[in-house]
């Protein structure tokens, strides 16, 4: 079993490495003002769209917290923010270098960019009600501020770059029949491998919280324990106070 | 939740505002102050709609800032949230409070409306869509900005994190805000300002449907 583990890591590292290799070798398109600096398009899609993804499954996590009370679901929600953070930053800065290779400025004012900056400025504030409450405010409050916060991060990344009175600078690709069909499987693949190195990272954050839980209250371990957990672990259970 | 308690909560908002006037005071010398500004500094030129909707709408919105989230800040500063908590449903103080900021974001909408449009050379041309612009604004921070203060009572920092986790949330308004002031000004086609302030109050009522249950989970402790 332990063999098939790191069996697998090895040829998921071996994949994420070919996937970087395809993101270098595949032909240019046709499309851009210059194509062979617009490969950076198939790290800066993939992270937008996982960001915008995880942005949306981290309010049910709040629900569920807020239903059952229970921290595994705080960790979920947070671990899906630090992560929906961390990939609109980097969404944010392949598309400030992108901007500047194709269309000649840093920063355009472009619909798509100004709403993702307002969107990342929405997950800051969530930090920042995370880091001025304690205990169990910090876990109700900021799920409840991001349960608030899904009207506006759907209005942003899904309605408004679309309103016909809205005019962006980003190509509408799917609309002027796609890329190319290597460029689209390069994609594709991107996708794919990013999206594994996210679930694996989401996992590993999770777990790290709920070490940190049982490392402070060693009596949360029963408590926070969930369903999924691996059946192999042995959990301690704590023992009755002597009378 | 019965109807009285919710009026009693608003009867008491209203009270303790005209006791105070921390509100009246605070967002009243902002407009005054703004809008004099905008005055001094467009003095002797025409203000265009692009620029005077979002000036009117800058003022609106840090002048709603500065109000609407003292409603719950001062009751845990007044140590009077407890109290509240005991003898009111979550509902009513959700209702009460944000009809009462709902209230108060007009009132000033009203009078920065007033004192902008006399003192600058700017130029109204669809008073309707001004009105529903105004309107749906005041309706959406209303209800955004009182959860948002509920949210920030309870943390050290409350006064400056209330206005900081507010703004992010009012941005979609922003867009749809200025959109329709910009046009009820004229500048754009007539029929986009409609949508955009159509769209606004229904942002305005998607706010208020959510808001009661997601205020439940933080009022109660």
């Amino acid at each position: 079993m332990e063999a098939l583990k790191k069996l697998g890591i090895l040829l998921f590292g071996l994949m994420v490495s070919a996937g970087i290799v395809l993101t270098f070798t595949a032909p240019n398109a046709k499309s851009f003002q210059n194509p062979e600096l617009a490969r950076i398009v198939f790290y800066h899609l993939p992270c937008a769209i996982l960001s915008a993804i995880l942005m949306t499954i981290a309010p049910y996590f709040g629900i569920r917290l807020l239903k059952t009370q229970k921290q595994i679901w705080d960790l979920r929600m947070t671990a899906a923010m630090e992560l929906a953070t961390l990939l609109g930053a980097l969404t944010l800065i392949t598309g400030i270098i992108f901007s500047k290779v194709q269309w000649g400025a840093w920063w355009n004012w472009d619909p798509r960019q100004s709403s993702y900056l307002m969107v990342m400025l929405m997950a800051m504030a969530f930090f920042a009600i995370r880091a001025s409450l304690e205990g169990e405010k910090r876990s109700q409050y900021s799920s409840t501020y991001l349960m608030a916060m899904l009207l506006p991060i759907i209005f942003l990344i899904f309605i408004y770059p679309r309103l016909s009175v809205v005019q962006s600078l980003h190509p509408d690709v799917i609309k002027y029949g796609g890329f190319d069909r290597e460029y689209t499987i390069t994609l594709y693949t991107m996708f794919a491998l990013i999206g594994g190195v996210v679930w694996w990272l989401y996992k590993l954050r999770v777990r790290v919280g709920l070490l940190e839980i049982e490392k402070d209250n060693p009596d949360a371990k029963l408590a926070n324990r969930d369903h999924s957990a691996t059946p192999r672990v042995v959990r301690p259970v704590p023992l009755s106070k002597p009378r | 939740m019965t109807l009285t308690a919710l009026f009693a909560i608003l009867r008491k908002e209203f009270r303790v505002e005209f006791r105070s006037r921390s509100g009246f005071f605070a967002a009243g010398l902002f407009a005054v102050m703004a809008v004099f500004a905008i005055s001094a500094a467009s003095f002797n030129s025409k203000l265009p709609g692009n620029l005077a909707s979002g000036l009117v709408w800058v003022s609106l919105l840090f002048g709603s800032v500065i109000a609407v989230p003292r409603r719950f800040l001062q009751e845990e500063e007044l140590r009077t949230a407890d109290l509240l908590r005991l003898s009111a449903h979550p509902n009513a103080v959700y209702w009460g409070k944000t009809l009462f900021a709902i209230a108060e974001t007009i009132a000033y909408g009203t009078v920065v409306s007033v004192l902008f449009f006399l003192l600058t050379s700017a130029k109204l041309v669809d008073p309707g869509l001004y009105c529903l612009g105004v309107l749906g604004t005041s309706i959406c921070m209303g209800s955004v900005i009182s959860l948002c203060g509920a949210i920030a009572s309870q943390s050290a920092n409350r006064t400056a994190l209330a206005s900081a986790i507010s703004l992010p949330l009012i941005v979609p308004i922003v867009f749809m805000g200025i959109a329709c002031l910009r046009v009820s000004m004229g500048e754009g086609l007539i029929p986009g300002g409609w949508r955009s302030g159509y769209g606004l109050v229904g942002y305005g009522i998607a706010s208020l449907a959510i808001g009661p249950y997601l205020f439940a989970a933080v009022w109660k402790r």
